[in-house]
Formats: structure tokens, sequence, C-alpha cells
């Protein structure tokens, strides 16, 4: 809000303000809608969001067409999730049919790893480890507060580039979706990654697993060269490996006491690699 | 599935017997744990090899042929400077072109998640419904959780920065 305030306060200060007194009123009305529509994202319309957002994904990628491949990632998936503050969402998750190395989350339970990853995993601590990471953007709603706020801004210079654009709920849907699909070529906010990491070895941990998976694939992606294609999209939309785990060496307390725990290879290679 | 089968033969496994370097100074460990024997100490920088982790311990081999567990977070694998070379082979399947002066590259081609895949993607909804059609119920993953002897526990989240 505060480029818009700004503005407000430049208009103000032009020699031509009287003319735009009436247009202020209006834009600054505009602006306490969009506050006010902010704080009412409600669940339901948080998980109507993600929906969409996982249709696009989907068109960009389908779903690996082996069921009994899905319906392994859900459970893993969906046992992590019950550990959480937010066991009721309508969790989903799948593995999609891309040779990239990356995962996603969508706001309101809809998470996706691709099969290129998949295929770098040693065990299910490992992709449990994955899936926490991008539950834990669900729970904090990254990508939601994210949208809102590229949104807000687009909106913003839209009504004082024209004086005309209305602001009824499905315009402000479709600009949250349009931000939607940048947010996942640009990226959150680095810290947003870091505390997703945080939650995520805490999460697996919670669900009864090796806590170090997470910082293991964050290994395995340091390992692999740089420059490899399949990196290219998931290094440029988060803070490098080096960095995650540097982050995670720094946590307090250390996992420790939960770093004994079931790794689960034979069960991960029965499931995914038949 | 065959798919990834293929992708997995292609794929050298990483993980193991793979160059590393040592964050800090530290020591090798007889086993997996802060209190166990000291074998050696392993200087900031040294070069090891990583041969198999154990929970947040990753056993490795110095230089001078000694072997010994260090913390898993204080270990680097070859990062830039002196990255591995090779390609999980994407470059080649993929038509890269780069387009004017921006220097983005754009693949066309073939799907998949990049950033132009990405920003033009057109909503499936016959996949959705399929995804929505995967769900497992918190029933069925508690099922699936004992099964693998998993047992749920409580442990609090970290403080931000902690």
């Amino acid at each position: 809000m505060r480029a818009l305030a700004l503005l407000a306060c430049l208009a103000l200060a032009a020699p031509a303000a009287a003319q735009f007194n009436i247009n202020l009123n209006r834009l600054l009305d505009v602006g306490k809608n969009v506050k006010q529509a902010t704080a009412d994202t409600d669940e339901q319309e948080e998980i109507a969001i993600g929906s969409d957002m996982a249709a696009r994904l989907l068109g960009a990628a389908p779903l690996v067409a082996d069921a009994a491949l899905q319906q392994y990632v859900n459970n893993v998936g969906r046992w992590l999730a019950s550990q959480t503050e937010r066991p009721g969402l309508p969790w989903r998750f799948g593995v999609l049919d891309a040779p990239q190395l990356n995962a996603f989350a969508t706001p309101g339970g809809c998470i996706f790893v691709t099969r290129g990853l998949v295929a770098r995993l040693q065990n299910e601590a490992e992709l449990a480890g994955v899936l926490a990471h991008e539950i834990a953007h669900v729970l904090k709603k990254h990508h939601l507060k994210a949208m809102q706020k590229s949104a807000q801004l687009e909106l913003a210079n839209t009504v004082v580039g024209t004086f005309t654009r209305g602001n009824d709920g499905a315009n402000r849907r479709e600009k949250l979706l349009a931000a939607g699909s940048e947010l996942f070529a640009r990226g959150l906010d680095k810290d947003d990654e870091l505390e997703a990491d945080r939650l995520g070895v805490v999460i697996a941990a919670r669900g009864g697993y090796d806590a170090y998976g997470l910082p293991a694939v964050l290994q395995t992606l340091q390992a692999m060269n740089p420059a490899d294609s399949g990196l290219a999209l998931m290094f440029k939309t988060h803070p490098a490996p080096a960095e995650r785990l540097d982050a995670l060496a720094k946590m307090q307390p250390t996992l420790d006491a939960y770093a004994d725990l079931p790794q689960l290879a034979q069960r991960f290679t029965g499931a995914v690699r038949r | 599935m065959r798919r990834l089968a293929a992708l997995l033969l292609l794929a050298p496994v990483l993980g193991f017997a793979d160059p590393a370097t040592a964050v800090r100074a530290t020591e090798l460990r007889q086993a997996p744990a802060s209190d166990a024997a000291v074998v050696a100490p392993l200087a900031e920088n040294a070069k090891v090899e990583a041969l198999e982790r154990k929970g947040g311990w990753t056993r490795v081999r110095a230089a001078g042929g000694a072997e010994g567990w260090v913390r898993m977070l204080g270990l680097r694998y070859a990062g830039a400077g002196e990255a591995r070379q090779g390609d999980t082979g994407i470059a080649q399947l993929l038509n890269v072109a780069r387009t004017g002066t921006s220097g983005t590259q754009v693949t066309t081609g073939v799907r998949g998640l990049d950033t132009e895949q990405l920003t033009h993607a057109k909503p499936n909804a016959a996949e959705l419904k399929k995804l929505q059609g995967y769900a497992a119920s918190g029933e069925a993953a508690a099922r699936f959780a004992a099964g693998g002897r998993l047992k749920a526990r409580k442990v609090d989240y970290p403080k931000a920065g902690g």
C-alpha cells in the first residue's frame, strides 16, 4: 500500500490537484477495498485459488501416469500434513511428468514434485523432506501473501493509470492468478524458502522420519553440475543449496535427536523404481 | 514409470564416494556421535570422500586414508569452480534457443516446467481431477505410516533465524 500512498501524495502536490479530487477519492476507496478484501481471503478462497494454480501447473506438465506411485506420494505427504496445524486442508500430492528437478506448492494444499527430482532421491525420508518443505509454504501462506502483494501493486497501478477500473471480486481473482503464474517462474523471497527448510525438517521429524532427509537432498543438488539445465529454474527461484545447508546447520536446537529414525529406502525404491 | 526407470539408468546415482570439502576444522570420529572417540583431526577445506550417511553424520575418507564420521552439515560437495561436468541430458533433448539481446533462454518443443511453459500454461482440468482422485485420507496415511513403523513425535518449530 506504500506505493499507493506515495502516488496519492504526488497527486495532491500536483498543480492540477483540484481536477484529481474526485478520482483521488475513488482511488483511496479502491485502496481500502483491496485491503479489506485481502483480510477476507478466507480458507475457501485460498483453496479455490490454489486449485486454479494447480490446474495451470498441470497444463505445463501432466501427472506421471502411474497410479501406485501417485498414491504412494499422497500417503507420505498426507501423513506429514496430519502432523501440522492445518490437518484439515484438502491436501493433494502429485508427481509431475517433467524431467526438470523441482517441487511446487499452491495455496490450500496442492503439492507437486517432478519425476526428475524423484529420480534423484534415495529414500522415503528424502521424499518426506521435500514434501515437508512444500507443506511449510502452504502452512505459512507464502505464495498467497506474495501474490496478494503483487496483485495489490498491479491493481493500484492500473487504477492510477486509467481511473476507470473497477474492483469487483472477479477482477481481483484474475489479478491474483496472474501473480500466481508469475510467482512460479520468479520464486518466493529468500526468507520464505529458508523458513520452509526449517519447518520442513521439523515436520519430517514429527512424522517419525530421519530429519536429515531434506539436508541430504540439498547435498545431492549441491553435488550436481550447477549448469545442469534441469536445475535452472530451481536454482533461479531458490537460494543456493550451500546457503540453505549453512542456514540449517545454524538451526537451534539441532535435529540430532531425530536423526536416527527410519529412512525407508526399500519402500521408496519399491514404489518408485518398478 | 518406465520413463522414470530409464532416467535412473542414465543418471549416475549421486551420493556416495563423492568428493567433498570440510567447511570448517573438525574431527573424524569413530562412530556417528559427538561423544565418540576422535580418530584424527580434519582441517578446514580438507578434501574428503563421502562414503555413507547415518542420520546427521557422514562417514568420510580423508586424503591420508583415515576414515571416520563428521557432521553431514559440515560437508560441501563439489560446488561452483570444481563442478562436476555433465548434464542430466535435458539440454540435448530440448530445442534451446536464445532470444534477442536479453539472453533469456527459451525452450521449445518439449513440455516441461521451465519459465516459459509455466507462464504460458493453460489450465488442465482433467489432470486436476486425476490429482484429486489420488488423494489419501488421514486414516489411510496413518495405516501407511504404521506399515513403515513411523511414529508421530512432538517436535516444536525452531525460532525464526535460530
